[in-house]
This record gives structure tokens, C-alpha cells and sequence, in this order.
């Protein structure tokens, strides 16, 4: 039983660090080109919004899963 | 001296939630053939991708214009987290209180909107306008 736990624990903990390691690069790459050429912020928001949704679309599967893990397999 | 005008963008919440609205109806019509258990198992799914991304469009677009980067850049940050924890909250509170549930139509649903729902976001363009 308890190795359900830690699984999901290892699910949302690698999810949520992934997550913030491709955050960081992606606002990190928005403040430079948009301090590059402030024209262009508006696309360049949208850009970041779409990569956005690239990014995080499989830590929220993971999230889902890990939920699944504690809330059903386990529960 | 001239005057510089700034530029506001339409905020695409409306249009982003019309096309993801009608993906969630098509995939739930889809598992409608399965059951109607499936069938709002499905949508529930749906939703719990829907609810937390409306919030993070929300976040995302609040701020506007290459003067408000850094508060564009925070407000990222901060609406992902709480997406995050909205979508394990409400798949918790699915888990918990909704009982039966067809937990394959649920996650698949919600699998499907995450990934198409990256690719669906191309198809929103803010429009400029003065």
C-alpha cells in the first residue's frame, strides 16, 4: 500500500519540479525578447501561452494519475 | 511631443472556452455511446481540465504590453501553480464524493483535452486593436 503512495509522491514531485524548471526558462525567455523588441509583446505573450499548454500537459496527466494512485488504487 | 498610443489586446477567454467547450462536447458525446455513466464521467473530466485552465487564461492575459512583462511573468507563474493544485483538488473531490464513476472515460477525457487542448490553443489569436 505504501508503495502507492510514494509512486504518486514521485508522480506530483518530478511533475511539479519539471514544471518549474520549463516556467523559469519559458518567463526567463519572455522578459529577454520582449526587452529585445518591445513591439512585438503582445505575440510574444501569446507564444509563451501556447508553450505554456505544451508544458505542463503531462504533469497535469501526471496529476491525474497520481490522484488516481491515492484516491482509488489505494483508497 | 507625440503622443504614443498603447495597444490593448482582446482578452481570448470567450473564444479559447468555445473551442475547448466544444471539444469537451464532442468527446463526452463520443463516450455517450459507451454509457451515460461515461457520458458525464467524460464531461466531469472535461471540466476538471476546463475550470482551472479558464482561471490560468484568466491570470495569463490580466496584464498586457511590454512595459508589464515582469507582472506578466509572475502572473504565469503563479496561475500555473494554482491550476495545479485546482486540477488535484477537484480530481480529489471526483474521487471522493461522485460515486459511481467510470474512472477510463474520466482520465481518458481529460488526457485527450490536455493534449489537444495544447494544439487547440493555436487557434486563438488576440486581436489588436487601438
Amino acid at each position: 500500500m505504501e508503495i502507492v503512495f510514494i509512486a504518486a509522491a514521485i508522480i506530483l514531485g518530478s511533475g511539479a519540479l519539471a514544471t518549474g524548471i520549463g516556467f523559469a526558462l519559458l518567463g526567463g525567455k519572455l522578459l529577454e525578447s520582449t526587452a529585445r523588441q518591445p513591439e512585438l509583446a503582445a505575440q510574444l505573450q501569446t507564444k509563451t501561452f501556447i508553450m505554456a499548454g505544451l508544458l505542463d500537459a503531462v504533469p497535469m496527466i501526471g496529476v491525474g494519475i497520481a490522484m488516481y494512485l491515492i484516491f482509488v488504487v489505494a483508497g | 511631443m507625440a503622443t504614443t498610443r498603447t495597444r490593448f489586446i482582446a482578452l481570448p477567454l470567450v473564444r479559447w472556452l468555445i473551442v475547448e467547450f466544444s471539444l469537451l462536447m464532442i468527446l463526452s458525446v463520443l463516450w455517450l455511446l459507451e454509457s451515460r455513466l461515461a457520458f458525464y464521467s467524460a464531461f466531469i473530466g472535461g471540466l476538471i481540465f476546463l475550470v482551472p485552465n479558464t482561471y490560468f487564461v484568466h491570470r495569463v492575459f490580466r496584464y498586457q504590453g511590454a512595459r508589464k512583462t515582469h507582472l506578466i511573468v509572475s502572473s504565469l507563474f503563479r496561475a500555473e501553480s494554482i491550476k495545479l493544485a485546482l486540477t488535484a483538488v477537484f480530481f480529489a473531490a471526483v474521487f471522493i464524493l461522485m460515486e459511481p464513476v467510470h474512472v477510463p472515460a474520466l482520465l481518458i477525457t481529460f488526457a485527450v483535452m490536455v493534449v489537444m487542448g495544447a494544439f487547440l490553443r493555436v487557434l486563438v489569436h488576440p486581436r489588436p486593436r487601438r
